[in-house]
């Protein structure tokens, strides 16, 4: 057993805070605006190449440590913005890591290689009007056109949808899961209008419309003999908001913290008061614990361990709604400051909820890990 | 980072867990139903080498690391052994015998550890008064210098295996006018004149073990009995209570893989409404909260034992909040192995229900969770 990184390790977390606090030093992350956030996405990519945070969980090589490190960094990013993260982990961790896992030589050198040196952005789109892959049959099909493939669907919620050079889209081809990897202006293919949401003001989400586009039959991905990939998938998305859960409760705690030290009512500093330095203790605890949760799952994924996947949905279960506790109790210490837009715990919190939505939902995962307990 | 154990340590864990299924569980029940201790089991305990495990061979120890001794204490939950014996062992071997074995000199720990290590005699430690709980400061048992002697008085509260103890590790105060500085550790040994333990006290879970106050009146003890200096005891005090907040929690992370599995049994075979209720998706997500109780446990646990492991005596921060979430979030998935049970949840004969009353102490044993609170927030 070993409970802490090494100072390689620690050296590389350093790189990465380093870099996003002088973006942060710079401008404000969570730009709504659209063409600023796109600006802000692809500088971030860029600054983060220079690190090997961009390919943690990706490039198997002895200098590139694995993933109980690459949650740590990714709590690190995620703390900073969580709308510049899950845009830089959709592009990296997903789709990258679906191009380095299951695509050939040629494929790698085609998308791979600029996403890692964060050059480009890639979007994955999984979920459909009856989204959950885990209920329903996939309605995106593609079918040969002599040496095309033609493909038609509708992908909800797509992040980096309206902006992305690289789209993968899940879909059916043969009766076979597959996916389809489109460039940028694509004909056929088309972004939907940009979703407004609860939380993640930064970040790009739109529907995808697929009209009869057609790609060559090096642009796909499988088709795939079950839906194994699909599920792998699934988890690497769940690895995403794990750490992503990770850096909420970073932040919210964080500036709690400062705030019940700093602030004074009754002549006090309000930490003084049991009321808000037990609330602090327990956000610590749950945070603490996430974070024991969330490298372990990450260790036992590495180790490709019989219970990586059950472990890694107890982890996703236990982190988003401890984020969500987390950032409501920074809310109540922070109060009147807190309520206020902008506030990391307040953007925490609108976040949060999204990461018990996305992925494995939280009642699947729990369903899983009862139907592991019965054997099922 | 690595969470795995070593080959050596699953095969120790699996080992006591068949031994303690076979020797151990199969006496519990009764047991809790009388409220008596099972000095049987303790015997045993000891007879496998679990009394002293972490102590050195030379002592009669097993010479194990922390980790392993914390598996240990996994496995006996894992086995279904009650919360009783696990705190009686607890009680015995890390608040007794290992201050012994840190403070005591040579011939202390000469005379006292290989008793302690085999079972031969049972240990406890009296920290606690009727009106100094988590105010350990405040305690106003007294050791007053007398030539070679010390002269005891006052009374210790909720002391486990009080009454049955041979060794009592004791805290009092040799200077009553300050307050963690007074504080001193002595050994006193059953027997000594002016030293009585009360009668067991009945208690809602926990039953197997005795809990009793002890009583010191002119309790005369020759000076070679202080553990250390004078005015370490409270260090000491602390140093043991980060067992409690270890060790002793290891029991319930195997405790709730002891549910997981009894509960996930039942649900297969219990049907209602023409299919088993492991079927129903309310089943399965109190299955889910109970394994994620236990995975979020285990690695809080271990990693206070790790830091033992590396040489930190004194980790503060780490056993408070291994201590705050198994006392607060255990009481969750004991009440939902209850509920998945429906009524013969509630009766004696599914020792979930028993299991459910042991596991309350968590919370208040060893700093309640008010107490861990505290100490989160001052070191943060
Ligand atoms: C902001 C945002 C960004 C997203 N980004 C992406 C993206 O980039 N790419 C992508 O592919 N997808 C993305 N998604 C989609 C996301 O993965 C889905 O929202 C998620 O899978 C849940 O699907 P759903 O919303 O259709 O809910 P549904 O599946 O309809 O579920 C509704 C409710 O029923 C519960 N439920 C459903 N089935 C069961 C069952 N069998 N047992 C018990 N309970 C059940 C669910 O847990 C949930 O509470 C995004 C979503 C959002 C909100
Ligand atoms: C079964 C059992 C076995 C035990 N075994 C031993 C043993 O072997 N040796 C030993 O020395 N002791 C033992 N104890 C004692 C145990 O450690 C104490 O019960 C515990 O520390 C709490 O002390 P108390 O009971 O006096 O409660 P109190 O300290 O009186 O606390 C009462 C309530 O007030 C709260 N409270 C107290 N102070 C504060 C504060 N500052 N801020 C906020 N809330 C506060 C507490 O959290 C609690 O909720 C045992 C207890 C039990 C029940």
């Amino acid at each position: 057993m070993n409970f802490d990184f090494t100072q390689h390790e620690q050296k590389l977390f350093k790189e990465i805070n380093d870099i996003m606090l002088e973006m942060a030093g710079e401008k404000y992350l969570e730009e709504k605006d659209p063409v600023n956030a796109g600006k802000t996405v692809r500088e971030a990519l860029i600054r983060l190449a220079n690190s090997s945070y961009l390919k943690l969980g990706i490039v198997k090589d002895e200098e590139i440590p694995g993933l109980c490190v690459m949650m740590g960094a990714m709590e690190i990013v995620s703390s900073f913005s969580q709308s510049l993260y899950l845009s830089i982990e959709m592009s990296t961790r997903l789709f990258g890591r679906i191009i380095s896992t299951f695509g050939n030589e040629e494929q790698k050198k085609k998308w791979l290689s600029p996403v890692l040196c964060g050059k480009k952005l890639g979007a994955v789109a999984l979920s459909e009007k009856t989204m959950n892959i885990d209920n329903d049959q996939m309605e995106t099909t593609g079918v040969r056109e002599s040496a095309l493939i033609k493909i038609s669907g509708a992908k909800n919620y797509v992040i980096n949808g309206p902006v992305a050079d690289f789209t993968a889209v899940a879909g059916i081809m043969e009766n076979k899961p597959a996916l389809f990897i489109f460039e940028k202006g694509s004909i056929g293919l088309i972004p939907g209008e940009h979703l407004v949401t609860m939380g993640y003001d930064g970040l790009f989400i739109s529907g995808l419309t697929l009209d009869e586009c057609r790609i060559n039959e090096s642009d796909v991905i499988g088709p795939f003999e079950d839906k194994s990939a699909f599920d792998t998938l699934r988890m690497w998305e769940n690895q995403i908001i794990i750490g992503g859960s990770l850096g909420m409760m970073k932040a919210s705690f964080e500036s709690a913290k400062i705030f019940a030290k700093t602030h004074k009512t009754g002549g006090k500093p309000i930490i003084a008061y049991q009321e808000v330095a037990f609330k602090l203790a327990e956000m610590l605890t749950l945070f603490q614990t996430s974070q024991l949760f969330a490298y372990r799952a990450a260790w036992a994924a590495d180790a490709k361990s019989r219970e990586s996947d059950i472990l890694t949905y107890c982890a996703k279960v236990f982190c988003t709604e401890a984020a969500e506790t987390v950032s409501g109790s920074a809310l109540r210490i922070l109060s009147g400051e807190g309520y206020i837009s902008g506030n990391a715990a307040e953007r925490a919190y609108r976040c949060a909820k999204y990461g018990q939505i996305a992925g494995t939902s939280t009642e699947i995962a729990r369903v899983k890990i009862g139907n592991a307990a019965l054997g099922a | 980072m690595d969470f795995d154990f070593t080959k050596e340590q699953l095969m120790f864990k699996q080992e006591l867990i068949r031994f303690a299924k076979k020797e151990i569980v199969p006496r519990v029940q009764e047991h809790d139903l009388k409220g008596e201790f099972d000095f049987e089991s303790f015997k045993k305990l000891g007879e496998f080498g679990i009394l002293g495990l972490h102590f050195p061979e030379e002592l009669g120890g097993g010479g194990a690391d922390v980790i392993t001794t914390v598996l240990a204490g996994e496995a006996l939950g894992e086995a279904g052994v009650d919360g009783g014996l696990t705190l009686a062992y607890g009680a015995h071997t890390f608040l007794c015998a290992d201050t012994i074995f840190r403070h005591g000199t040579e011939a202390q720990k000469q005379k006292f550890i290989p008793k302690l290590s085999s079972g031969e005699w049972i240990g406890c430690m009296g920290l606690t008064e009727p009106d100094a709980g988590s105010d350990v400061a405040s305690m106003t048992t007294t050791a007053e210098k007398k030539g070679d002697k010390y002269l005891l008085n006052g009374n210790k509260m909720f002391i486990t295996n009080g009454p049955i103890a041979d060794v009592a590790v004791v805290y009092a105060k040799t200077q009553p006018e300050l307050q963690h500085a007074g504080i001193s550790a002595f050994v006193v040994e059953k027997g000594t004149k002016g030293f009585s333990a009360g009668p067991p006290l009945i208690k809602m879970g926990v039953r197997t073990s005795h809990t009793s106050e002890l009583i010191f009146q002119n309790c005369e003890i020759p000076e070679e009995n202080l553990l250390g200096k004078e005015g370490e005891g409270f260090l000491m005090a602390m140093q043991t209570v980060e067992w409690d907040r270890s060790a002793l929690l290891a029991p319930f992370v195997g405790s709730a893989t002891y549910l997981l599995k009894k509960c996930a049994q039942y649900a297969k075979g219990r049907v209602q409404f023409g299919r088993p209720i492991g079927q129903f998706q309310a089943t399965k997500h109190k299955l889910a909260e109970i394994r994620i109780f236990g995975e979020a446990a285990r690695s809080l646990v271990y990693r206070i034992a790790w830091c033992k492991d590396q040489g930190r005596p004194l980790n503060h921060l780490e056993a408070a909040v291994a201590k705050l979430y198994v006392g607060d979030w255990s009481m969750a998935p004991t009440f939902d192995a209850v509920l998945i049970h429906g009524g013969y949840g509630y009766c004696h004969e599914y020792d979930v229900e028993r299991i459910f009353r042991d596991s309350r102490l968590a919370p208040i044993g060893g700093g309640t969770s008010d107490i861990q609170k505290m100490i989160i927030s001052k070191l943060m």
